[in-house]
């Protein structure tokens, strides 16, 4: 316990050098006008700045995408009490209670305790993840092949389950974000597999394309396709009555974020949108433990406390099974895991120990850039909001020209540029008939693992299929799969028999 | 044994094993007719505006490298803002020229990214 003190400690020293608190503060700013601007979420964002990051070592890269991807958390929970528009899933319940103190003119307590909370949630995740990481690295050092394949599968079906509407739609998208993760060169023998005798090919679809492509194109085209008059809205925004909160809004507000920290931090570890689940399960906590439920849904302010600090501690939560098992969780993290490899560093169990400077620096900078967050939210609100006033006809052209160049950057390829545009004009569809991006997402990304994963599974067994069900870990995640799919069939059955029959 | 193409192929098998699922959900809705259908918002959407939209990004992929970063992101911008309403030209061409030069200085010359230049040489 005390090593980890101490290189978190020395975390800090790495992290507080002024190069990389520029980067932080590079990021947290970004990320916050990308959080803001509805459509652009933390994915798309962090995506578009990681060609920034080719001339940066790995730590001070990380860091400033970390930043990105905090800042957009912050940014989003703005816009979802200004405007009613969630800047990204996980600011949807804000909008709720966050909205109706709007508009009750109470804009400046909503947002300060937004950054207040997840300011606490976030110092409290980080010791919970200073403690928990380096055993649970030490655990994960037991995960062979099948652990792997069979854990992924189950992050897959959980994904993919608590995403949108329909687990079959979500599931059919992740397999054919797996489809796509064949093309290019076959990891374990080095054929190439549908490339159709094109070079660029050869390289893969690259990932960063089609999430630019899906999430950000896509949202454009969607509001592209919206009837004129829309494109003249920017941001209208209520007048601020008081400015900060109260201190009757503090207390109301101290148990909300004390329990939003932990019921996120717990669910964040799990696979899964993670930040979304803990918005949505901090919310019915709440309303079940407070005094004046009805409150709920006209402008209670533990509704907006409680899961704007499940979020954030979430998030930081979620950087744990990135960092220790080299597995994304959620669809930023997965970003985060390209942004990674692409600079040489494969998570992993190994990671703490092969680079302790980039794990304990990231961790170290998560805390300042919370620091710098509460600084930045509490008195530039009004300034980042400005932002939203610029007509949509204005700010989506500029937005598609972004995604352009910065896709270019990350290949130098046109290539890259038509597979985004053909992956917006997809994502444009995914939208409109009701398909879940993140699980093709998170596809794309773990589809190469997950192979490799089974082929030398099944390597290790000599084509024994039993071997997924022989070894224990994996069984155990197998099983939970099946039970997680099983479980809307046998509610339902449930309730056939319950009202007496077919 | 595990051959290249196996975990494609198992892939595709659970494709459309998951399509046929979702084909018979449908059929199976439309006969319990389900009450629930949930309109799509087609209050006068814009296709035309959005298919010229797409139109206008293709071609300046199209163009990227013939004409340069500069040019083709100042003429994508005039498209795009034309496309979406932008009607006196004024603006426009204000907008495209502020943003084209300000991208061009912010990720050529500051952020030091290699873009094409195209025959104007820039």
């Amino acid at each position: 316990m005390f090593e980890s003190l101490q290189h978190l400690i020395s975390g800090f020293v790495i992290a507080g050098t002024v190069q990389n608190l520029l980067y932080c503060l590079i990021g947290c700013i970004v990320g916050t006008i990308i959080g803001v601007l509805p459509g652009i979420g933390p994915i798309a964002g962090i995506a578009l700045l990681i060609p920034a990051t080719f001339g940066l070592n790995p730590t001070s890269a990380i860091i400033m995408l970390a930043g990105i991807y905090y800042g957009a958390m912050y940014g989003g929970s703005t816009t979802s009490i200004l405007l009613n528009v969630p800047g990204e899933t996980a600011s949807v319940i804000t909008c709720i209670d966050g909205y109706r103190m709007a508009q009750k003119g109470r804009a400046g307590p909503a947002l300060a305790i937004v950054a207040i909370g997840s300011f606490i949630a976030g110092t409290l995740a980080i010791f919970g993840m200073v403690f928990l990481a380096p055993p649970l690295a030490e655990a994960a050092l037991a995960f062979g092949p099948p652990e792997y394949f069979s854990l992924m599968v189950f992050g897959f079906i959980v994904l993919s389950n608590v995403t949108g509407k329909s687990l079959l739609k979500s599931l059919m998208m992740a397999i054919v974000g797996l489809i796509i993760g064949t093309i290019g060169i076959d990891p374990v023998t080095g054929d190439a597999r549908f490339t159709f005798g094109s070079t660029p090919l050869l390289s893969g679809i690259e990932f960063v394309a089609v999430a630019i492509g899906v999430f950000g194109i896509g949202e454009v085209l969607v509001n592209v396709n919206q009837p004129s008059e829309l494109l003249d809205q920017g941001v209208i925004m209520p007048r601020l009555r008081e400015l900060y909160p109260s201190l009757q809004d503090l207390k109301q507000s101290l148990g909300a974020i004390l329990r939003g920290t932990v019921s996120g931090f717990g669910i964040g570890l799990v696979p899964g949108p993670a930040p979304v689940i803990a918005t949505y399960a901090s919310y019915m906590i709440e309303r079940k433990v407070s005094k004046h439920p009805e409150e709920f849904g006209k402008g209670a302010i533990e509704g907006v406390a409680g899961p704007e600090s499940a979020n954030n501690s979430a998030c930081q939560a979620a950087f744990i099974p990135l960092f220790v098992l080299g597995i994304p969780f959620a669809p930023p993290t997965a970003i985060l895991l390209g942004a990674l490899l692409i600079h040489g560093v494969n998570p992993g169990p190994l990671m703490i120990s092969q680079h302790p400077g980039l794990f304990w620096g990231v961790i170290a900078s998560m805390y300042i850039g919370n620091f710098m967050l509460l600084i930045l939210n509490l008195p530039l609100v009004p300034l980042f909001a400005n932002i939203l006033r610029i007509p949509k006809r204005i700010l989506l052209p500029l937005i598609i020209l972004f995604c352009i160049t910065g896709m270019y950057t990350v290949n130098n390829s046109v290539f890259d540029i038509w597979m985004m545009l053909l992956f917006g004009a997809m994502g444009f569809l995914m939208r409109k008939w009701a398909y879940e991006g993140a699980p093709l997402l998170l596809a794309l990304v773990l589809g190469p693992k997950l192979e490799v994963a089974f082929r030398q599974a099944l390597m290790i067994s000599h084509g024994d299929f039993g071997v997924f069900v022989n070894r224990p870990v994996s069984m155990v995640f197998l099983l939970a799969t099946s039970i997680f799919l099983l479980f809307p069939f046998i509610r339902m059955l449930f309730k056939k028999t319950m009202k007496g029959g077919f | 044994m595990a051959g290249t193409g196996m975990f494609p192929l198992c892939l595709g098998i659970l494709l459309m094993i998951l399509s046929v699922i979702f084909i018979l959900r449908i059929l199976f809705q439309v006969k319990e007719e389900q009450v629930s259908k949930e309109a799509p918002n087609t209050s006068s959407e814009s296709p035309i505006q959005l298919i010229l939209f797409l139109a206008a990004m293709a071609l300046a992929t199209f163009f990227f490298n013939r004409l340069g970063y500069p040019l083709t992101s100042f003429l994508l911008m005039v498209a795009l803002l034309r496309i979406l309403g932008i009607r006196r030209w004024g603006q426009n061409i204000l907008i495209s020229v502020v943003t084209a030069v300000g991208s061009y200085f912010l990720f050529v010359k500051w952020l030091d990214i290699p873009m094409p230049k195209g025959w104007i040489g820039l």
